[in-house]
This record gives C-alpha cells, sequence and structure tokens, in this order.
C-alpha cells in the first residue's frame, strides 16, 4: 500500500507541474490583456501598471518566478479585483463550492443507489423501464434548463425557497439551508442519473453471482440478500466512477454557480477565463487537477480496500 | 425498496412545505429596528479604492461610502458636499472651494490636505488610475500622468486646513460636474500613507460619506453600515446597505419580485414590457433617458472602403434604427442620430444630418446609389467585419444592423468578441467597423464630442481628423456665452455625422426595478441615486 | 467477439473458414439481439428521421434561418405561418431549429470521430508497443485526463477565439483520452490472442498487424464508445453555448437555441419548449441505439 502511495504522489508531481506549465502558457497566448477597457491610460500609466504585477518581463522569467511562488503558496495577485490576492480569492470560493459538490454528491450516491437497486430488482418491468428513462432524462436535459425551471416553480410561483444567492453570515441554520437545496438538486441530476445505470447494472450482474445464489440457498431473507451481500460487490464500479463523477461535479458547478449566483470557485473561474485574470484562472486549474487526481487516488485506495481481489500495483 | 423511496420523496416534501412557513423567504436577516437595503448592484466592484475605479457600478457604492468637495442630490445636481461654497475667478481658470469642518469614520479630521493629496495621488503615473484623464482639465495635470513633471506641480493646493484651490489649464463651465465625479472623491491620507494597498481592507476601512464599508466577499456582497461621524449623520435614513453582484439580470429580476432585493441597477430589455403589465410589476419599473449613446467607428485604416465618405454615408443612412427601437428593443431605448443624446445640459442639439428625416425606403435607395457611385455594386460587392461584444442584446441589435446592409447589396460578418478584447481591438484599430458605446462622464456635450477630436488618441476611434471640427471645438471651450457655445458644439457635431464618420444607433435609457416601498429615489438623467436620500414610506431617518 | 484471422498461414486458412462461418452467425447473433431490443430500434427510426431532417428541412422550410421578418417578432406558434413560432427578431423557429439539428450533429460526429482517430491510434500503439512507450503515452493520458475537460475548452476558445473548426477540434481533443484508455485495454487483451501471433510468425510488420488486425477487432466497444460520446459532445456544445463560447450568431445550434429560450421562458415558452424536445429525443436516441449496442455485442447484461 505505502510503496503504491508513493509511486502515485511521485507521479502526481510531474503532472501538476505540466498542468501549469500548460495553463500558464495558453493564458498568455491568448489575445489582450486584463487592463484594457474602455478608459485610454497614459503611456506611462501602462508601462506603470505592467511593470507592477511584472507583465513586462520576458515570459521565461514570468513563469519561473510563477512556479516559484506556487511553491511557497503564493499564487499571485489578482490581475482584475485589484486588491484581493489569488489565495484569497480560493480561500473565500472553494469551501462553498466544496460543500454544493459533497451535498450533490451524497444525494446522488443515496438516490442514485436506491434507483438503480429499485431498477435491477424489477428488472424488465415497468418499474426498471421507469426508472431507466428518468436516469436517461437526467442526463439528457442540460442543468441550464433544469435550474431555471426549477427556480421558476419554486422559488418564484410557490415561493418555498429563496430564489438566489449565498445566505448572509448572520443568517441562523434553519433559514441558511433554503439556499442550498435547489442548487444542490440540480447538480445532483445528472450523476443520479448515471449512478442509477452504473448501480442497476452492477446489481444485476452480481445477482447472478454464486455468492448470492449461496447467499439464498442459505434461507436469508431477501432484503438481507440484497443490502448486505449483492449490493457490496454492485458498489464497486462506483468507487471508480468516483473521479469522473467529481469532474462532472465541477463542471456542473460553473452553471449552477452562475444561475443561483453563488460565490463559489466555479463561477470566479469562468469570470476570470472571460477577463483574462490570468493568475485566478491558474490557481484555479492548479486546484481542480490536485483535486481530481487526490480523488482518484483515494478512489483506487477505497476500490482495492473493498475488493480483496485487487491487487495494488 | 420502493416503499423506501416513497417515504424519502414524502420526507422531503414535507421538509419543503415547512420551509414555506418562513415569513422573510430569501432576505437577508436585518438586526432588529434597522432598516436595511438590499441593492443589486450587477457587478463586483474591482477595487473600492476611488483612485482605482471607474465602472459605473463601482461608483454606486463609493458614492454611499465617500462625500467630495460637491455631491449629487437626488435628482443628479451637483449640490455643497465638504465644501460649502466656492469661488471662480473672472477668467474662469481658479476655483476655491471652502469647506464646512467635518471628520473621517475613525474620528480622525477631514482637512483640506485630504483632498490635495487625493488629488495628486489620482495623477501621479505610478497609482495607475484609470480616470486621470478625467482630470486633464486641471493645470499640469496631463503632464504629470505622464511623468513629465512631479506631482507637486499639479493644480490644486490647501492655502488653509479648510480651502482647496484649483487653478485649471483652460476655463470649463462643466467642471463642477468634473468636481462631482468619484475622480475627486478624497481618501484618507492617514490611513492610505500607514497602510498602502491593504488600506481597503475591512479592519483598516476609513471613508467620509454617509457609509462604511465592513465586509467584502467578492461574488458573494458587500455590507456598509452607516457612518456615525457623517457630517449629515442624522438625515441618513437607512442603516445598513448589502450590495450583490446580480450577474444574471434576470434572476435579479425575480429576486426583487420576491423582495429578496430592494433594488436592481438593470432590467433585460426585451422584458420591460412584459414587467410593465398590470399583473406582473409595474410599479417597480423605472424607465428613464440616460446620457450615453450606442454608435459604430468606421476605420478606415483597415477597411479602405471606409476612407470614401459615400460609404460611410450609404452604410449609416441604410440601418432601420426604428425597428431595432420600436421592435426589437420594445420602444425602451429610443433610435439616435446624432452622438450627443437630447437633454444634455447647454446642448441646442439640431445636429443630425441631412437625410435623418428621410424615409427608410427613400434612405436605402440614396445608399445603394452612394455604393455604386463609389464603386460597389452586385460585379464587387462590398464585405465588412463588424466587431462587436458577446453580449446576447448586442447581438440582437446587429443581427439587425447586418440585415439591413444586407438590404442595399453589403455583406457583414458579426465577430462578436469579449468586452475586453474588444476594446482592445478598437484601441490597437484592429477592426473594421464596431459597436461602441459611451456614456457622459458629466453632463455636458464634450464629453462625447471630445471623442471625435484629431488629438483625442486612442478613444477616437474612426481617427477623425477635421480641422473644422478641431476648430469649431477649440472655440468652444473658450467660449465664455453658453448659448453661443452651445451652437458652436451643434455645428462642430453636425459637421461629423455629415461626414459619416460615425454611426449612432440608439441612445441608453437608464432601466431600474425599484421597490415602490422607497421613498427619495427620482428617476434622472445620470442616474445616480445615493442611498443617503432614500428611505422607507412610513420610516424616518433618526433627524 | 469476431475472429478475423490472418490469412496466409494454413492453420489460418482452415481456421478461417470455420470461423468464416463462426464470425458471421456470431455477428448476426448480436443484431439480432440488437433488433429485438425495441427501445434500440425505436432509437434508429428515431435518429435515422432526425438525421433526414437535418440534412433536407432547411431546405424544405418556408424560412431561410437567418431571414429577419420584422413584423413577426416573438410571433407564437401557427402565427404568421410560423409554424413554431418566432424568436425575438422574427426569425422562424422551425427553420432555426433544423439548423440547430444540422449544426449540433455535425458537431458531434466530427468531434468524436476526431476523438476516435486519435483514441484509436493512440490506445492502440500504446497498447501494442507495451513497455516504456506504453507507461509513457498513458501517463500522458493520466495528465490531461487530470485537467477537467471543461477547463481545457474554455481556455482553448478563450485563448484562440471562437473558430468553429477550433470547436470542433477542442472537444475532439479532450474526448479522446476515453477512447484512448478503452482501446488501450482492448489492445493488451488482444495481443495475447493466437492469430496475432501468428500475424507475426508470418512476418506482418507492425503497423501492418495495427491497422490489419488489431483496429478490426476493436469495432464493438468503439462502436458503443462512439455512440455514448455523441450525445455527451452535443452537450458540451450546449454548454459552451451557454457560457457564450459556442456557435455563433447567426448560425445557431440545438444549445445556443436552447440557452436563449431559457432566458425567455416566461415571455415566449416556445423558444424553450421545442428545442429541448428536440435535443431530449436526439440524446435519448442515441442513448438507447448504444445501450441497445452494448447489450447485443455482451449480452452479459440481460
Amino acid at each position: 500500500m505505502l510503496r503504491f502511495l508513493f509511486r502515485r504522489l511521485l507521479i502526481a508531481i510531474p503532472t501538476l507541474f505540466v498542468v501549469v506549465t500548460l495553463a500558464f502558457f495558453m493564458m498568455r497566448a491568448a489575445p489582450g490583456n486584463p487592463f484594457i477597457g474602455e478608459r485610454r491610460l497614459a503611456p506611462e500609466v501602462e508601462r506603470n501598471i505592467m511593470a507592477k504585477y511584472g507583465l513586462d518581463r520576458p515570459l521565461p522569467v514570468q513563469y519561473a518566478d510563477y512556479v516559484g511562488g506556487v511553491l511557497h503558496g503564493d499564487f499571485g495577485p489578482s490581475l482584475k479585483y485589484k486588491n484581493k490576492s489569488v489565495l484569497q480569492i480560493i480561500r473565500e470560493g472553494f469551501p462553498k463550492s466544496l460543500l454544493l459538490g459533497s451535498l450533490a454528491m451524497t444525494l446522488a450516491a443515496v438516490l442514485g443507489v436506491s434507483l438503480g437497486v429499485l431498477a435491477a430488482l424489477r428488472q424488465n418491468k415497468g418499474a426498471d423501464y421507469f426508472a431507466m428513462s428518468l436516469a436517461i432524462l437526467g442526463v439528457c436535459i442540460p442543468t441550464f434548463v433544469t435550474a431555471p425551471l426549477l427556480v421558476l416553480l419554486f422559488a418564484s410561483t410557490l415561493g418555498v425557497v429563496p430564489t438566489a444567492g449565498w445566505p448572509a453570515p448572520t443568517q441562523s441554520l434553519a433559514t441558511a439551508w433554503k439556499y442550498l437545496i435547489l442548487p444542490v438538486v440540480v447538480l445532483s441530476l445528472p450523476q443520479i442519473a448515471i449512478i442509477s445505470r452504473l448501480i442497476r447494472a452492477g446489481m444485476i450482474e452480481v445477482m447472478r453471482s454464486n455468492y448470492v445464489r449461496t447467499a439464498r440457498a442459505k434461507g436469508l431473507p431477501e432484503s438481507s440478500v440484497v443490502l448486505r451481500h449483492a449490493l457490496r460487490g454492485a458498489i464497486l464500479p462506483l468507487v471508480s466512477y468516483l473521479g469522473p463523477a467529481t469532474a462532472g461535479v465541477i463542471t456542473g458547478s460553473l452553471v449552477v454557480e452562475q444561475i443561483f449566483q453563488l460565490p463559489g470557485i466555479g463561477k470566479a473561474f469562468v469570470t476570470s477565463a472571460l477577463q483574462r485574470d490570468y493568475t485566478v484562472v491558474m490557481g484555479v486549474v492548479i486546484l481542480y487537477a490536485g483535486l481530481i487526481m487526490f480523488l482518484n487516488l483515494v478512489a483506487d485506495v477505497l476500490y482495492a480496500m473493498l475488493d480483496p481481489r485487487v491487487r495494488l500495483s | 425498496m420502493s416503499r423506501r423511496l416513497i417515504l424519502a420523496v414524502a420526507t422531503l416534501g414535507a421538509l419543503l412545505l415547512t420551509a414555506s412557513c418562513d415569513s422573510h423567504g430569501g432576505r437577508a436577516p436585518c438586526p432588529a429596528g434597522k432598516l436595511c437595503l438590499e441593492y443589486g448592484n450587477t457587478t463586483d466592484p474591482r477595487s473600492i479604492d476611488p483612485a482605482l475605479s471607474s465602472l459605473v457600478d463601482e461608483d454606486h457604492i463609493l458614492g454611499d461610502l465617500f462625500t467630495g468637495l460637491t455631491q449629487y442630490d437626488p435628482a443628479s445636481k451637483p449640490i455643497p458636499g465638504i465644501a460649502t461654497s466656492w469661488d471662480v475667478s473672472p477668467d474662469g481658470l481658479v476655483w476655491t472651494f471652502h469647506l464646512r469642518k467635518s471628520k473621517w469614520s475613525d474620528g480622525v479630521d477631514l482637512t483640506a490636505d485630504d483632498f490635495v493629496y487625493s488629488l495628486r495621488r489620482l495623477v501621479d503615473p505610478k497609482t495607475a488610475a484609470e480616470y486621470a484623464n478625467l482630470l486633464y482639465v486641471i493645470k499640469n495635470a496631463e503632464a504629470v500622468n505622464n511623468g513629465k513633471l512631479p506631482i507637486t506641480a499639479l493644480g490644486a493646493e490647501a492655502p488653509d486646513p479648510y480651502t482647496v484651490r484649483i487653478t485649471l489649464a483652460h476655463p470649463a463651465p462643466y467642471f463642477l460636474y468634473i468636481v462631482t465625479h468619484e475622480a475627486m472623491y478624497p481618501v484618507p491620507k492617514h490611513v492610505v500613507e500607514k497602510w498602502g494597498d491593504k488600506w481597503i481592507e475591512p479592519e483598516h476601512w476609513v471613508s467620509n460619506g454617509a457609509y462604511k464599508m465592513t465586509q467584502f466577499a467578492l461574488g458573494d456582497r458587500l455590507h456598509a453600515v452607516r457612518n456615525p461621524y457623517f457630517y449629515d449623520a442624522k438625515s441618513v435614513c437607512i442603516d445598513e446597505i448589502n450590495y450583490y453582484p446580480t450577474t444574471d439580470i434576470v434572476s435579479a429580476e425575480r429576486r426583487v419580485k420576491r423582495g429578496e432585493l430592494d433594488f436592481n441597477d438593470s432590467i433585460e430589455s426585451n422584458r420591460v414590457a412584459f414587467l410593465r403589465r398590470p399583473d406582473q410589476m409595474p410599479a417597480y419599473v423605472k424607465v428613464n433617458t440616460w446620457l450615453g449613446t450606442v454608435y459604430m467607428p468606421f476605420n478606415g485604416k483597415s477597411q479602405p472602403a471606409f476612407r470614401d465618405v459615400r460609404v460611410r454615408q450609404a452604410l449609416t443612412m441604410a440601418i432601420d434604427r426604428d425597428f431595432i427601437s420600436q421592435k426589437l428593443e420594445r420602444g425602451v431605448q429610443p433610435a439616435a442620430n446624432v452622438l450627443v443624446p437630447p437633454g444634455t445640459a447647454g446642448y441646442p442639439g439640431g445636429a443630425e444630418p441631412h437625410w435623418a428625416s428621410w424615409s427608410l425606403e427613400r434612405r436605402q435607395a440614396e445608399a445603394r446609389r452612394l455604393l455604386a457611385a463609389a464603386g460597389y455594386g452586385p460585379n464587387h460587392p462590398l464585405k465588412v467585419e463588424l466587431t462587436l461584444s458577446n453580449l446576447a442584446s448586442t447581438i440582437l441589435v446587429f443581427t439587425a444592423v447586418q440585415a439591413d446592409w444586407k438590404e442595399v447589396g453589403v455583406t457583414a460578418t458579426l465577430a462578436p468578441e469579449e468586452g475586453q478584447i474588444m476594446y482592445a481591438d478598437f484601441n490597437a484599430r484592429n477592426f473594421q467597423v464596431g459597436s461602441a458605446g459611451w456614456i457622459a462622464d458629466y453632463n455636458d456635450a464634450t464629453t462625447f464630442l471630445n471623442l471625435l477630436r484629431s488629438n483625442t488618441g486612442q478613444q477616437n476611434y474612426s481617427d477623425y481628423s477635421n480641422p473644422a471640427f478641431d476648430a469649431l471645438m477649440d472655440k468652444a471651450d473658450h467660449e465664455p456665452d453658453p448659448i453661443a457655445r452651445g451652437v458652436d458644439l451643434a455645428k462642430a457635431e453636425h459637421l461629423a455625422l455629415e461626414d459619416a464618420t460615425i454611426a449612432p444607433i440608439l441612445h441608453y435609457v437608464s432601466k431600474n426595478l425599484v421597490n415602490p416601498q422607497l421613498t427619495g429615489w427620482k428617476p434622472n438623467l445620470a442616474d445616480w441615486h445615493r442611498t443617503r436620500w432614500v428611505c422607507f414610506k412610513g420610516r424616518r431617518a433618526p433627524g | 467477439m469476431s475472429t478475423i484471422l490472418a490469412p496466409g498461414s494454413r492453420e489460418g486458412a482452415a481456421a478461417m473458414q470455420t470461423a468464416a462461418i463462426k464470425g458471421r452467425s456470431l455477428w448476426d447473433d448480436a443484431r439480432r439481439r440488437l433488433f429485438r431490443n425495441k427501445a434500440a430500434v425505436t432509437g434508429m427510426i428515431v435518429l435515422a428521421t432526425l438525421v433526414l431532417l437535418a440534412i433536407v428541412g432547411p431546405y424544405l422550410a418556408p424560412f431561410r434561418f437567418d431571414q429577419i421578418n420584422k413584423n413577426d417578432v416573438w410571433a407564437e406558434p401557427l402565427q404568421a405561418g410560423h409554424l413554431l413560432g418566432a424568436d425575438a427578431l422574427g426569425r422562424d423557429l422551425l427553420a432555426r431549429l433544423l439548423i440547430g439539428l444540422r449544426v449540433s450533429l455535425a458537431v458531434g460526429v466530427v468531434a468524436t470521430f476526431v476523438s476516435l482517430v486519435i483514441g484509436v491510434l493512440w490506445g492502440s500503439v500504446a497498447g501494442y508497443a507495451g513497455g516504456r512507450v506504453d507507461e509513457l503515452m498513458m501517463r500522458i493520458v493520466d495528465i490531461l485526463y487530470s485537467l477537467p475537460f471543461i477547463f481545457f475548452v474554455i481556455l482553448l476558445m478563450v485563448t484562440f477565439g471562437k473558430n468553429f473548426i477550433l470547436m470542433f477540434v477542442a472537444i475532439g481533443a479532450v474526448e479522446w483520452l476515453t477512447m484512448a484508455r478503452i482501446v488501450r485495454g482492448q489492445t493488451l487483451s488482444l495481443k495475447q490472442r493466437e492469430f496475432i501471433e501468428a500475424a507475426q510468425a508470418a512476418g506482418l510488420r507492425r503497423g501492418a498487424i495495427l491497422l490489419r488486425h488489431i483496429v478490426p477487432n476493436l469495432l464493438g466497444p468503439v462502436v458503443v464508445y462512439v455512440t455514448l460520446t455523441i450525445p455527451g459532445v452535443i452537450l458540451a456544445e450546449s454548454f459552451l453555448s451557454f457560457l457564450g463560447l459556442g456557435v455563433q450568431e447567426p448560425m445557431t445550434s440545438l444549445g445556443a437555441l436552447i440557452s436563449h429560450g431559457a432566458q425567455e421562458m416566461e415571455l415566449a415558452p416556445w423558444l424553450l419548449i421545442f428545442p429541448s424536445m428536440v435535443m431530449v429525443v436526439t440524446l435519448m436516441a442515441f442513448n438507447f441505439i448504444g445501450d441497445g449496442l452494448r447489450d447485443a455485442i455482451d449480452p452479459k447484461d440481460r
């Protein structure tokens, strides 16, 4: 186990390095710079701005400086928000996105597994087709359609949840959680769809296997057979789906944060990319790359722990 | 299994239903007994340091946090602020402001020194202030900003702690509007010198307006509370303000409808008619003329066809502005045949080009004739590229322009870009014809017409260079009689419009959603609505 | 799986005869299973109809998709000759929907094709070469995998402008990673099979083995993957349109129509309903076909 972890770490570092480099040079290759606006700047002033942010130095020097800074945890100042540093922006935004994502994944796992098991047990019957059609719908309707529809229904018409925004710091928990209901639901829908199909496929396969037959032959009650024996085996593909799932949730959060005006890191990324705020973009890309690698690692370790047939190479 | 699922769904449903028993819905909590204003402000401020700000949305906030020598009243007229009175020398060059005694929000006295310090800081090239060029009307400001003179050479001084004396480079009757502008807000010298760039952090924040900032979370909100040291704190009604960056206009509209916001500073153009329906929110919709114009500069440098005045005239003539204004924009934004919007102070108007009153058919026929005369026709079609911002509403408008040009045989391809990239391209003259917008910096025609002077530089996107135009502008600069001045300016504009160096399309309107329970909020030409004048019906300032 | 054998060897020749019969009947089996799957068949019929509409429709529509009808702004369905209504510029929704369908399908097919070519080549070379080359190639895949796709595409679109072609390339260049992994896995297992050994013994060059023997055997999972990737690409393009980075006006796609329609939900619901229906039906058709293919080729899931 330790050797496995060590080897993965060894791979992770150059990977992150490549990610940083790619992002850096891509952003620099883009036309425009963050300081152009409608107002004209005196040439002297423009020179000063470029100097202040070190943008007038040769590219390799900027790059070396940047990488050096990253190793110290300094991702530089935001080029657009003149008094915020990238680290500040990430520190403010990331926990919110994390909360959103975790809640969505939990909901997706719970509902997805339930739906998948249901469909597997009633395979090829009405409930199965219904559940699977629902699942396909969940994947085929984009989040930027479901979100406004749900907002229109639950927030504007029925008024049971707020329309948008993040709860104020002074808000009590009882009212604060309502701001998250719709975003979490919207974010989880595509994942519920995918997970339910995965579980269904896994369950169907497992239910036919020998050890389930043995459990049944032993006379165990069906619910026990399903929950304690079959489900364990069917869950495995879910664990290896963890990495792509996170990537999916991260992508989905871009839309959800935009529509619900949530101050997370996804919204910051889109805004910064469109505004050429290089430093913020790179900071977020590094963050997400690291997150995905970490979660893939966790998934692999979990998988190995759950399935004794697997040997970590 | 299915029973469990049903149970889970039922529980969730029950939870949601109980949630509806909440009284204030999604509105942020307000401390008991206080009045809070929930303000939708479209974007986050890039900085709350007045010297580093230049956007209208930023000024919404800064105008509540700072008070300059003069300030805007509810009708956006400049009235005394920190300065109680002022005199102008006979030659119009020296303005002397007399200050009242007042304090910063940390109790320190505010003196003339703070104002002079702030002005010098603004034109200092090291500050890289975007609005420095607004102050070029002050003596030596341009030279200082270009690094040619030290900041002490700026024509601003404090002969005593309560007098500010400003010397101008040339007479400017509209100077009072510049004085009211955010570029001239004072910053606390004692805080900025001590903390440098960190002076705007909440723990160090000091300002002199009706409010002071306590929290700024990007993408979330900016929180401001009443400033007890404000010189007129007794007349301020609202206690706390939350400014939200409401980037999604339609979502903001829904929040206003549900009472989660009291105000949003913009409305989606083609939803205005919908919101005005009796069953929607007609009382909230406040649409008013705003001093600004959308126009298309023609760049002869990259598209030789545009060097021919006939081509430019043809293109501007062929546009069906009425369709765009009435049908597309649903009558919200008026069509523009001139650059300087009607209603600008001291301006007689009447600068329209001679074809402005013709019917569309006549204009398009004339356009075809002009294009043919210039050598373009079915055998030699004119192809141009239109650079515009990638906002959906902008693309809509210019798709209509594209179709109008097609009618007269000109093929235009649309090249939408992010706002920033677009302006970078304009500045570098990397475009053929573009879609630009200009909002008045101050209520005078020169804020528009100065764009077309030959020595303006980057922002004269069409590189208009007409000695007759420049001469009229110079003459107007030194003309003491406001009426004669207005006539000169109108003559100059007429020249530029006959030359079709730019094609005006629409005038801006301000579109705001305002809670009808708010008092003190008056629609006005410049669209400034400082929160210190605002209150709720039935409530009053501590007095 | 199919058992195409290498020609030229004596065992091969004999085995080929039996295998040829066997091979045909294996594919036959799969085909039979596929056509028995009602959902998949429905999907195929629907998809064929949609493709037909996309190709021929715009020529038959009464209006051109970019034609502005100044008097028909916000026309409701069945008004003024607009079967499905009109948009903010009076443009016919039916015409725009057909063009949008064409664009979305084109993006889906082309981008998937790009990812197919890159992925198959990359994966099969890596799997077949093995050793250090394999390690290096798959490391690269791993590295690129940890850049969440959308960041990469946004960066590309923002860096190099909103070129229509570029979008195909950008999306395709991101989707090939999964394809490469699948293909590599398949190649690894195929590599051990006897007919490959036979081909090697017969002296065929590595490139020839790759192209003529390995690649055709990848058909099964690849086909399934393709039918399941196309909807993903269409969704990705719609997502880019939502962010303003997709197809540019006046050209339109299903995603662009939907994201504009979502804004005007209360004013002109038809602008959202019809494009959404078409997109959902298209994606569902692909999904049913893909599921059917997977079940048909690998019948474990019955």
